[in-house]
């Protein structure tokens, strides 16, 4: 029963990250931002934590914390990934649609190639043997879980608060939403900060959940598949990056018995959910949905820049 | 009087191309007044020039003796100044209600924080948008299709929702980039009657840009007429209707 609940465990939590990973890349898509910048502040998050964790140099404060320097180091990655996150986002977000998009992979590269080659991110082969929060990688449930709710009901809430709908009208056009009193630049940026400080907690969790904090954590890959997550699932409320992260990244898992032609269906359901789900999964459940609740975000509307 | 928008020697070039070329006039409080002009003359132009969405390439606009010059659009519509475009341009995946919602943002307070955790005085504030978002779509008449998306509404219902959004901003300057456009003769008259009456109700001073010249004659109290990016005329629409070269711009020299 342990080694089973282990096992699954870990598939869980590693759903669970995934969605929030998405959802990381959701916020700026709600203010119409195509960032791909997640895994950069992932990868960020992660090493912040591993540094904390493993250097000789933060003993003492280990020492003195206890267990309480986990949340220390979630709170250190969501002020680095904040800053970091406002000093790249003001001139990138400058940058509309495929330009910002391939500005934010720039980036990522190159905090990838920053830490293959710095002495403190351990180079190519990372930094290995990052305490454990928990014996069993079940037990990160109790971390990412309440993550994953609290960030469901903020961005949930969102939506509904002036702030989101001020993201939504420069989603929907932004010279109009500039022309009717809302700062575009400033939601922007304040959009690309919450996806960053979400990943870059997220990183901070996953370090000691992997047990080890390595360059390829936060590649261009990655950056891909959590777009994948926002589109398959729905980027119009925060139920698409939930859906769509779970999912797709349970498919490979579900799959596995298919071996090497499992990467075949999954490119498939990609590309048929594509086609036929332009809405995402949440988009498409709520066209159907028929009770339509007060203040409800309108679904279902073909959306003409993607 | 003092004016409440008055354009100082405003000129604006695309390239080589002069759209616009030391245009000045001002605007008293309260006037309703109109800008004619062929296609092409810089009418929309100048509306984009005054509400900061183009910089201007010499001149300045001011708004009660204040430079609205060099600022940013969202202060410019911050401090009162408020338009409609000429090719609709609402927030078509919000609900009408949302687009009038959203219009608010300069005049509301609640942050990122206060949203999501929903403090009282942010609740407090959420109903007070939404209560005066169903008034104004009640003004408006769109009352009842207040939780439809924008883009599903009807053409003419889509013009009223973009002037219910300006209004909802509380301007003091309104600006209606050709609010006649596709509507028919039924429908042109009603506009005349419902523009006086938003401006009579919310002591607006209205900028209107119209081909159709019996409404622009029939409303305005003053029309300024543009040709090449040049103000040939500007007066009552009795006395531009006269002018001999207005005459000249719209139906050719003899």
């Amino acid at each position: 029963m342990g080694h089973f609940l282990d096992n699954n465990g870990f598939l869980l939590v590693t759903l669970v990250q995934q969605a929030l990973l998405a959802m990381s890349l959701y916020f700026p898509l709600a203010a119409g931002q195509l960032s791909l910048a997640s895994p950069g502040f992932y990868a960020l998050g992660g090493y912040i934590a591993a540094i904390v964790g493993t250097l000789d140099y933060f003993a003492p404060w280990r020492a003195s914390l206890g267990w309480l320097v986990f949340p220390l180091e979630w709170l250190l990655a969501a002020a680095a990934s904040a800053l970091l996150a406002l000093l790249v986002g003001i001139p990138a977000l400058r940058l509309r649609g495929i330009y910002l998009a391939l500005a934010t992979i720039a980036f990522v590269e190159i905090l990838r190639v920053l830490s293959l080659n710095l002495e403190i991110t351990g180079g190519a082969i990372g930094i290995f043997g990052v305490p454990q929060l928990f014996e069993s990688r079940w037990g990160y449930i109790a971390v990412f879980g309440p993550l994953l709710v609290c960030t469901l009901v903020f961005g949930h809430r969102l939506e509904r608060s002036r702030v989101g709908r001020a993201f939504r009208a420069i989603r929907e056009d932004e010279l109009a939403a500039d022309a009717m009193g809302i700062n575009t630049t400033r939601y922007k940026v304040l959009a690309f900060v919450i996806g960053a400080v979400l990943a870059g907690v997220v990183g901070a969790m996953s370090a000691p959940f992997l047990n080890t904090w390595n360059a390829r954590q936060g590649t261009f890959d990655a950056s891909i598949a959590y777009l994948a997550y926002v589109l398959i699932g729905g980027s119009r409320s925060i139920w698409g990056p939930l859906f769509g992260g779970m999912l797709l990244a349970a498919l490979p898992e579900v799959l596995r018995p298919l071996k090497d032609s499992r990467l075949i269906i999954n490119g498939l359901v990609l590309v048929f959910a594509s086609i036929y789900l332009p809405q995402g999964i949440s988009g498409t459940l709520a066209r159907f949905s028929p009770g339509k609740r007060k203040g409800a975000l309108p679904a279902g509307e073909p959306q003409e820049d993607a | 009087m003092n004016p409440v928008i008055e354009v100082k020697g405003v000129s604006r070039s695309f390239g080589g191309l002069m759209a616009l070329s030391e245009v000045s006039f001002a605007v008293g409080e309260g006037e309703i007044f109109g800008l004619i002009g062929p296609n092409g003359a810089g009418k929309t132009t100048l509306f984009n020039l005054v509400t900061g969405l183009m910089p201007v390439s010499a001149g300045s606009v001011e708004l009660r003796g204040k430079k609205l010059t060099g600022l940013s659009p969202h202060r410019i519509a911050e401090r009162g100044v408020a338009r409609t475009f000429q090719n609709i341009r609402l927030f078509k995946g919000l609900s009408a209600l949302e687009n009038v919602m959203v219009a608010q943002h300069a005049r509301t307070r609640a942050g990122l924080f206060s949203g999501v955790l929903r403090t009282r005085a942010c609740a407090a504030e959420e109903r007070r948008v939404e209560r005066k978002g169903w008034e104004i779509l009640e003004l408006v008449g769109l009352a009842g299709r207040g939780l439809e998306l924008a883009s599903h509404l009807a053409y003419g219902d889509q013009r009223r929702l973009e002037i219910a959004r300006a209004l909802a901003l509380e301007p003091s300057v309104l600006l209606l980039d050709e609010p006649a456009a596709g509507m028919n003769a039924a429908e042109k008259h009603g506009l005349t009657s419902f523009i006086r009456e938003m401006a009579a109700r919310f002591r607006l001073t209205v900028l209107l840009i119209e081909h159709h010249v019996p409404l622009v004659m029939d409303l305005c109290d003053r029309i300024a007429v543009l040709n090449f990016g040049e103000l040939i005329a500007i007066g009552p629409p009795a006395e531009v209707r006269a002018n001999p070269a207005v005459i000249e711009a719209y139906l050719g020299a003899e």
